[in-house]
């Protein structure tokens, strides 16, 4: 036993996804922009995109086959402790969107400025907020399956699989009630109020977007039968305050 | 064959795949170490094309002020953001951190090759700045307005702070839960290595802030490519918000990079004094922890002038002051660790006096700076100018040339020559005395920064000359270290586990260079160890 381990630790260990995830990093995102933006040729962006989307896709799911094997005995729960640092991170970057609205806002002479609809939805966010307040739930009963002593692993799928429902049909909310906006001619360029809706809305939306990935990359394995209590856990946690975030987006741009 | 001769053999071979797809923490670190001093190596050309053109007055290399512009960009965004940082809280921290705290590697080593190779893609984008039509010309602030009404190209700007800040804040959670974590049984708070400390406090600033400048540049962009009204005035928005959440992270940042060049010094001064930290308690909580606390609340003193309310600009000039206090007992510590050590001047020890001085004067200078009615007449000055070079550029330079001097026989197994590393540090310390003490002076006779012509200012140029024969002496030094370098890994010694006679644990415990997973078995460390356990 010691021997092996001894033996074990004299490899250097590698993975190929760090460095072709990033490839596929500076495809996906600053070559794309900047060829459709700055240099007006959407060709060359979507080749970029045609190369950087396959190779973030293929290193995100080998990445996540690679740490469910865990050949190397990595997980040692430590996610646990990591995604609450991560999220202080995220916390700051909402705390620095919300600083440049509110010094926005309370400057303005007039609120909401000029071109903004007399009617902001109202009926939308609100379904909304109740959808994602309640997928909060539905992946604690999730995580309350996975937790029993045997192992409930059909209830864990079951409650996973309706809080991936659930983020979804917040996010094609989401993505109705931004076309009607646009349609009444509130678009991103409109005023600052409307610089900082779809923004900010943007922004949150996309994070919901990553927790629903992280769900996708719990959920294919699961079906395997591999599941990884700390991911679950921290994927988890990290839902929560996706959740939290929204409670300020819906009670700062549209309700104030 | 034994655990240990297993071990070199397993080091002896080369294979790229193992460089490039590693994730051990030791190889993530060196693959740190090329870019940042590659970034290094190029944005110090920048500063020699800069310097040169300022040798005489009107155009002398270029007639074109944008290609100025441009070198200026790429000598403050790649020194700071591809150099300074990576070099301290990716090259440094990931070298030390696991092996001082006695750990086989980081908590995710996958998410540290990430990191690392996120950089790398932010190197990149950087250097296709040569290559592209209308490069970023906006210094490495990329303050708008100009910034979005340039034909520059910010994207490539706001895409490099992303991918550099998204390496850092997945560095800075895997960093935090390494050291929260994984510290070997024995290695209690009270006595972590200072240079631990320092790693985490950047890390907890980097944590907080980098997100605010990822929501200032992303802004940025978003005005310029995507229309929205943030930054524009004729739209109800301002560009102060910019200047605000850029320097809400800016100002921390420097002291991301001031702190772990405080914590390698820390090491260094001990080993070479062989005498216990000074104060380790105060050093920790008092001028560690409390620069981190003072950190958040002193942005406003770089927009003095810009428009900030005279209360608000009142409250920053004490807050700024205050860090006095905390920067004051970092360096008592230094200064008392050396009282009545048994000093050896090794390279890696004249780096560490060096660092000394040049931050006393970089700190005194920064004095009259704090006083928004002092700063008023001094505002855009080369006297600024000469000041940051001072306190941050070339003091944590010497701090990070100092530290690689230090540990580079732990990493490469070679000694290197100690007259050639000694010549290097003259040379450096020589230049940077010369360049950026006239340059104060200039500043101080008014005359202003970023001015890639200076016809109205004729009589400046015997001082203008002076100065850039003192930069070209800092390249010159830089080479030096270089070929020392050079010359170690092809003709250097073997060197022997501990050199230095440390009482660290990376030196006393890890063979040299240390195997896959550093530590032949788990440590567990007795009550009476210490890393700076001398003369006992």
């Amino acid at each position: 036993m010691s021997e092996k381990i001894v033996e074990h630790e004299l490899t250097w260990h590698t993975s190929y996804w760090p460095l072709i995830g990033s490839v596929g990093v500076l495809f996906l995102a600053p070559l794309a922009f900047a060829f459709y933006f700055v240099y007006k040729m959407p060709m060359m962006s979507i080749i970029s995109l045609g190369i950087g989307a396959p190779l973030t896709i293929i290193s995100i799911a080998g990445w996540v086959k690679e740490g469910i094997e865990d050949e190397h005995g990595y997980s040692e729960g430590h996610s646990v402790w990591a995604m609450p640092i991560f999220i202080v991170a995220e916390a700051t970057l909402f705390v620095g969107f919300f600083a440049a609205y509110w010094a926005l806002r309370l400057t303005a002479p007039v609120w909401p400025p000029a071109g903004t609809p007399h009617e902001m939805p109202f009926a939308i966010p609100l379904i909304m907020t109740a959808i994602l307040l309640s997928s909060s739930v539905t992946i604690h009963m999730a995580e309350k399956h996975l937790e029993e002593e045997t192992g409930n692993k059909g209830g864990f799928l079951k409650w996973l699989i309706i809080t991936i429902i659930l983020g979804a049909a917040f996010l094609s909310l989401s993505a109705y009630e931004w076309s009607e906006l646009m349609h009444e001619g509130f678009n991103i360029k409109t005023n600052i109020y409307s610089s900082v809706f779809f923004p900010l809305t943007g922004f949150h939306g996309s994070h919901v977007l990553v927790g629903i990935a992280m769900f996708v990359c719990i959920l294919i394995p699961a079906l395997a039968g591999k599941i990884s209590e700390p991911f679950v856990k921290s994927a988890s946690i990290y839902w929560h305050f996706v959740d939290i975030v929204w409670l300020f987006v819906v009670s700062q741009v549209y309700f104030w | 064959m034994s655990v240990a001769s297993q071990a070199l053999t397993a080091q002896s071979k080369f294979s790229l795949k193992e460089w490039i797809f590693t994730t051990d923490h030791k190889r993530v670190a060196i693959l740190y170490l090329i870019g940042s001093f590659a970034a290094f190596f190029v944005a110090g050309i920048m500063a020699m094309l800069m310097r040169t053109e300022l040798a005489t007055v009107g155009p002398t290399i270029t007639s074109n002020p944008t290609n100025y512009n441009v070198w200026l960009y790429f000598h403050g965004a790649a020194m700071i953001l591809g150099y300074q940082i990576p070099s301290l809280t990716g090259f440094f921290a990931n070298y030390y951190v696991p092996l001082m705290i006695g750990a086989k590697d980081v908590a995710f080593p996958r998410l540290n090759a990430l990191s690392v190779w996120l950089y790398w893609m932010g190197i990149v984008l950087a250097l296709l700045t040569f290559v592209i039509p209308d490069p970023p010309d906006i210094m490495w602030t990329g303050y708008p307005p100009y910034s979005i009404i340039t034909p520059g190209n910010t994207a490539f700007y706001t895409f490099t702070v992303l991918l550099i800040g998204f390496s850092s804040i997945a560095g800075g959670v895997n960093f935090l839960t390494t050291i929260i974590r994984m510290r070997a049984p024995g290695i209690t708070w009270n006595k972590l290595n200072i240079f631990i400390w320092c790693t985490m406090a950047a890390f907890v600033m980097q944590v907080i802030f980098v997100p605010i400048l990822g929501t200032a540049v992303t802004l940025l962009s978003f005005d310029k490519y995507l229309g929205t009204h943030f930054f524009d005035a004729n739209a109800g928005g301002t560009p102060l918000i910019y200047e605000n959440l850029f320097w809400f992270y800016s100002h921390p940042a420097v002291y991301v990079i001031l702190l772990p060049g405080v914590g390698l010094i820390y090491e260094i001064v001990a080993t070479f004094a062989r005498n216990r930290v000074f104060n380790y308690k105060g050093v920790v909580y008092g001028g560690i922890w409390g620069t981190v606390l003072l950190s958040g609340v002193v942005w406003g003193h770089h927009i003095y002038v810009s428009a900030i309310p005279s209360w608000l600009a009142l409250i920053i000039t004490f807050t700024t002051l205050l860090i006095s206090i905390p920067v004051g007992l970092l360096v008592i510590g230094i200064v008392g660790t050396l009282y009545k050590g048994s000093i050896e001047f090794k390279t890696p020890m004249l780096y560490a006096v060096g660092f000394m001085f040049l931050f006393l004067i970089g700190g005194l200078t920064g004095i009259p700076n704090a006083m928004s009615a002092i700063y008023i007449h001094i505002h855009g000055t080369q006297w600024i100018t000469g000041h940051f070079h001072y306190v941050m550029a070339v003091s944590v330079t010497t701090a990070i040339i100092g530290g690689t001097y230090y540990v580079w026989p732990k990493m490469t197994g070679k000694m290197y020559n100690e007259t050639l590393g000694k010549l290097g540090f003259w040379l450096f310390f020589i230049g940077v005395n010369i360049t950026f003490s006239l340059t104060m002076w200039l500043g101080y006779k008014g005359w202003p920064r970023r001015y890639y012509d200076y016809s109205q200012f004729p009589q400046f140029q015997g001082t203008q000359q002076i100065i850039t024969a003192g930069s070209y002496i800092i390249f010159l030094g830089a080479l030096v270290t270089l070929i020392t370098w050079i010359h170690s890994l092809i003709w250097g010694e073997k060197a022997p586990q501990n050199p230095w006679g440390s009482k660290s644990l990376e030196w006393t415990h890890a063979p040299t260079p240390p195997p896959p997973g550093n530590y032949p078995e788990p440590l567990k460390l007795s009550e009476d160890w210490h890393p700076y356990g001398y003369g006992k």
